[in-house]
């Protein structure tokens, strides 16, 4: 113990060492003077500089939140366009590989739940380690996602997947692909509509985008808010998918059937029909061909062969696409021809031009300004009434009221008419017609003849059937309108779009007159062939010639509604240039409407009122009996019938079968059961000769000159 | 005269109130940093804002137990252990390269025995211990060159092992500079120290030099990049550059006063692991030069107390291990401050108490308690006379 104390007391600290230690103190002091020193200055020289960084490199990122693009649903509530959310699968390789334990587990994972190229995500990420934002995979469902984040959020079985998340946006999706594609258009990116209703009420469609901000506060400090998306609001169309379909098959039917019949191509260069409630301007239907599918709006493969597609240039294929998704319906003109006739008749009645009691001769031309302009019938049709006249679609009774109408009176009532003027459709891309007809100030009297028989000027198909159902309900002009309601995304209704009267353009009591005289169309004049079995129909055909003259090509139509004394369905079907050897004949047109209207008015609940014939039973016992015939075929090569890739369900199916074996029959009856020898055409009654094919005048005998153009 | 009144109550006990309360504010204060640094990291990575925190206060509350420990124990007790201590904590850094050793932040510095020791920190107080054992029996033979040397070389082993197995730069000068000022405070010498002193500037300037010269061949460690980083920051500002700019930025946009406390924006992801090396950065940024002087007012207080329990303390022995944590104690703040002020390249050094690491302050707390049980053994004059 003594020892020790000794050792201690020898060593102690001594003075050289206190002020050693204190000059060590004096040098840390002067280390943390020197310290707070260059803490000032770094203040003092880069403060402001340093402040500006620091809010410069803050994210005030703003990330968008999409909002959802409303849905276009059907007169039923079917959606016909919708919006669906979808993932793009995102990769941050910073983050993947800020710690090398990540890498692996990620890679596995992701492996393991999505269809990846294993050595090109692999490379991607080891050759871009600062990329923060790949897109490695686009537009994925969410169950296709679903069990990649069930691992990632299982934090206690993989801690280390890192760096993946999934961007939502959402996708239009069209669960009809093709069907009705004119009306409904498409929308590209950004949620821009292209055509149709997807363009004419993109703006309602669209919501606005959310967003996830940060901001600096007045204190500086960093805060982050989230506005909320606003989805897109829902239209709600007067389009009924079942009638639409019906449509459109009977459409691809006629195509189909006549395709590379008289030249190569389809059956017809365009085919449009318009469905219209004539009481509201609703429009029920609206189809043309050739259709393309909504959700592979590029593809060219039902126009064109493969090895076309190969060799077609860029711009023609987009001119291809154009027209491909261009509405028939209202965008292209042609000239009517006799759909015309009763526009010219109304005028006259409602003008006091006529009486509707008048008689006309016709020796088959009249001619006016030292023109002959003929009727279609050559040899004259003798002495008519004015009924006689629409229902044998007299040129020369036409030409003789119209003449009598006077051309201002008569261009009056077109404009009255709204020809020349949109209708303002809700649809996008309508065509303007104001150049398309004539020009009252410098009209001469042949114009004013051809143009009583629909001749010299053009309108569209929505133009058309929306000045004739004026004709037939009693004289109100109706807008033709698709979309009759606006509902909130949670369906409740934002605003109500009511039927809008735009005008009278004629009066009742015309009006009468005007379905008087169209009944007879159909019940003993051109239009027979277009009755539905069991009801009772008016309506007007059409044939004109297409400028060139004389080339042989024509626009055939057919303007029929249901039922004859209170018309509820409006038709309007347009055949352009039907690939047949003649095409002016408008049976093409009629025997579709009947096809057509045949099963869109059960559908429709307007029941039959007429007896059948015993013609029309046995027409549909034979069909039934085909009907079930193919029944049996499919269910024996049922894995055929499976196998064909078609949208139609089975019942559509059997109902196709079942038209055609009716058009074959109706052919074998007009054909055959009248005169074995000589034909009899069915539009105009004449009878054809059987070696030239040239119709015959029933009085005469004498045959009409087909080198003439033969005007309707 | 005060002290004449307090002697005549407690004639024989001395304890260092001012000593242990700044160490207490300093503990405190570190917490809250760290809360205010981490929270932010911790709550994205760990769903938990205070997980760093309360591993640290766990660790705060054991380096108190060991405080008052060391405290209560006499310091002579530790005497005997100084060759053995030496000896096990060249040992510990040697198990790291078992599989004993763990790994963190890509360096194999941890020893995993219960919990995360990092053995540089032992071997720091070892340092001390052994240093202050050695120059007591060496007498007077301190004052030859072979005594001289004798000191310099002890801490070279273990500096080496520091720095070649746990690839531990900062550590390793951080020991050998305790055996530096210990040497030099017992020392009588100046010369040396001045040639030294050239010596050491001289080889870095050296390597500063060769290192700019080099960069242009760029056949460059890590290293190497961080002098040219410290150099121009701005030139590295996405590599190696980059934690020294954030630093450097948060220190600029704090003003006079701070943006306030937790107010800092550089934490916010910016300034990676902030609760580590650059905490300092972040007291600048949410407390203003204010308060960053107002800390180093607080370790120059400290420091202060150190030299007065060592000029005062009753043997040789007693004021070397105080000079030795006041080495310590210095060489860290001087060097943390210096980094984060980008005054001297980056290399890892923490900020005693208050960056987040529970062996360090653990084993500060240990030397608290060392210089508190220091403190006690002194003696006013008067009584002994």
């Amino acid at each position: 113990m003594k020892e020790k104390k000794k050792q201690i007391k020898k060593y102690k600290f001594t003075t050289s060492m206190q002020k050693k230690l204190v000059i060590l103190f004096g040098l840390v002091l002067l280390a943390f003077i020197g310290l707070s020193a260059r803490l000032i200055l770094i203040n003092r020289d880069s403060g402001e500089q340093y402040k500006k960084q620091v809010l410069e490199q803050q994210e005030y990122d703003s990330r968008t939140l999409p909002y959802k693009r409303g849905d276009i649903v059907d007169a039923k509530g079917t959606p016909i366009a919708m919006s669906e959310k979808v993932y793009n699968l995102v990769l941050d390789n910073k983050l993947i590989l800020e710690k090398e334990t990540y890498l692996e587990p990620t890679l596995s994972a992701l492996f393991q739940c999505f269809d990846l190229d294993e050595t090109e995500v692999r490379n991607y990420i080891t050759q871009n380690p600062s990329a923060q934002y790949y897109v490695a995979l686009k537009k994925l469902k969410y169950d296709q996602i679903a069990p990649f984040l069930e691992l990632q959020n299982d934090k206690e079985t993989n801690p280390d997947i890192k760096g993946v998340w999934f961007e939502e946006e959402y996708q239009r999706l069209y669960p009809y692909n093709s069907l009705a594609c004119d009306i409904i258009g498409f929308t590209g990116k950004d949620n821009v509509g292209s055509y149709g209703l997807e363009e004419y009420y993109n703006d309602t469609l669209n919501g606005t985008n959310g967003r996830e901000y940060g901001y600096l506060n007045d204190d500086s400090s960093l805060e982050r808010t989230t506005k909320a998306a606003v989805d897109g609001s829902t239209i709600a169309t007067s389009i009924d998918v079942n009638i639409q379909s019906i449509v459109e098959k009977h459409i691809l039917k006629f195509n189909e059937e006549h395709r590379d019949e008289a030249r190569d191509g389809a059956g017809s260069s365009n085919t449009g029909v318009i469905i219209m409630n004539p009481n509201n301007g609703e429009i029920l239907a609206m189809a043309s061909y050739p259709v393309f599918d909504l959700n592979d709006t590029k593809n060219l493969t039902g126009l064109l062969e493969t090895e076309e597609l190969e060799t077609i240039t860029e711009d023609a294929k987009y001119e291809l696409l154009n027209s491909l998704w261009k509405n028939f319906c209202i965008t292209s003109t042609f000239e009517p021809g006799s759909t015309a006739k009763p526009f010219t008749i109304a005028a006259a009645l409602e003008s006091g031009s006529i009486t509707g009691n008048e008689t006309y001769y016709c020796d088959g031309y009249l001619e006016i300004g030292g023109h002959k302009i003929h009727c279609h019938n050559r040899l004259g049709d003798g002495l008519l009434t004015v009924k006689q006249g629409i229902e044998k679609s007299c040129n020369v009774v036409l030409m003789n009221v119209g003449l009598t109408v006077g051309i201002d009176t008569f261009m009056k009532y077109a404009s009255i008419f709204n020809f020349g003027l949109k209708t303002n459709i809700d649809l996008a891309g309508e065509a303007r017609t104001d150049s398309l007809i004539f020009d009252p100030t410098k009209m001469v009297p042949t114009d004013l003849a051809v143009s009583s028989f629909g001749q010299g000027y053009n309108v569209t198909m929505i133009q058309q059937i929306a000045a004739f159902a004026s004709l037939i309900n009693g004289g109100a002009y109706y807008e033709p309108h698709i979309v009759n309601k606006v509902l909130s995304p949670d369906g409740s209704t934002v605003k109500n779009i009511q039927p809008r009267i735009l005008k009278q353009t004629i009066s009742d009591t015309t009006s009468e007159l005007i379905k008087d005289f169209c009944n007879g169309v159909v019940t003993e004049g051109t239009g027979v062939t277009a009755r539905p079995a069991g009801y009772t129909m008016g309506g007007k055909t059409g044939t004109a010639e297409k400028v060139p003259r004389g080339t042989g090509n024509y626009v055939v139509s057919f303007m029929g509604y249901v039922p004859a004394e209170d018309p509820q369905v409006l038709i309007y079907v347009v055949i352009d240039e039907p690939n047949v050897a003649a095409q002016d004949n408008a049976r093409y047109a009629t025997i579709m409407t009947r096809d057509i209207m045949t099963e869109v008015l059960p559908y429709l609940n307007i029941y039959q009122t007429e007896e059948l014939t015993q013609a029309e039973i046995e027409e549909q016992n034979l069909k039934a009996e085909e009907a079930s015939a193919s029944i049996s075929q499919n269910s024996v090569s049922g894995n055929e019938a499976n196998e064909t890739p078609e949208n139609q369900t089975g019942a559509n199916n059997e109902g196709e079968t079942a038209t055609e074996s009716e058009e074959e029959t109706v052919e074998g009856n007009t054909e055959e059961t009248d005169e074995p020898e000589i034909e009899i055409d069915p539009e105009t009654g004449y009878a054809i000769d059987p070696v030239t094919g040239i119709l015959l005048d029933p009085l005469t005998g004498v045959p009409i000159d087909p080198t003439v153009s033969n005007l309707e | 005269m005060a002290i004449t009144k307090r002697r005549k109550k407690q004639p024989e006990y001395f304890f260092d109130y001012t000593l242990l309360f700044v160490v207490l504010f300093l503990l405190g204060f570190g917490l809250i940093m760290i809360y205010s640094t981490s929270s932010y990291e911790a709550s994205l990575e760990f769903n938990d804002p205070a997980y760093y925190f309360r591993k640290q206060a766990l660790s705060s509350v054991i380096g108190l137990g060991a405080m008052v420990l060391f405290a209560i124990i006499p310091y002579h007790f530790w005497e005997r252990f100084a060759i053995p201590a030496y000896l096990i904590s060249m040992v510990l850094i040697a198990l790291v390269m078992t599989p004993l050793g763990r790994e963190s932040h890509g360096a194999r510095r941890w020893l995993y025995i219960g919990m995360s020791v990092q053995p540089a920190e032992i071997a720091k107080l070892s340092m001390i211990l052994v240093l202050a054992s050695l120059v007591c029996r060496m007498g007077k033979s301190i004052k030859t060159t072979k005594g001289f040397m004798t000191v310099l070389f002890v801490p070279i082993p273990v500096c080496l092992m520091v720095y070649t197995i746990t690839d531990n730069l900062s550590s390793a000068i951080i020991i050998f500079g305790i055996a530096f000022l210990m040497l030099f405070v017992s020392s009588p010498e100046y010369k040396k120290f001045l040639l030294l002193f050239a010596l050491v500037g001289a080889v870095a300037s050296l390597a500063v030099y060769s290192i700019v010269q080099l960069s242009e061949s760029g056949k460059l460690g890590f290293r190497g990049e961080r002098i040219l980083a410290w150099l121009d920051p701005e030139a590295y500002a996405s590599g190696k550059g980059f934690q020294t700019l954030q630093a450097l930025y948060a220190i600029g946009s704090g003003g006079v006063f701070g943006k306030g406390l937790g107010q800092s924006m550089q934490k916010l992801g910016f300034l990676p692991e902030a609760q580590n090396d650059m905490i300092f950065s972040i007291i600048c940024e949410e407390l203003g030069l204010f308060g960053a002087i107002a800390v180093i007012l607080l370790f120059v207080l400290l420091i202060w107390r150190f030299m007065i329990v060592a000029n005062n303390a009753p043997d040789l022995f007693g004021a070397l291990l105080v000079v030795g944590v006041l080495g310590h104690f210095a060489i860290q703040v001087i060097l943390n401050i210096a980094v984060v002020t980008n005054t001297l390249p980056n290399t890892g050094i923490s900020l005693p108490f208050i960056s987040y690491g529970g062996t360090s302050v653990l084993f500060l707390m240990v030397e608290i308690g060392l210089v508190l049980s220091v403190a006690r053994g002194i003696r006013f004059k008067d009584a002994q006379e």
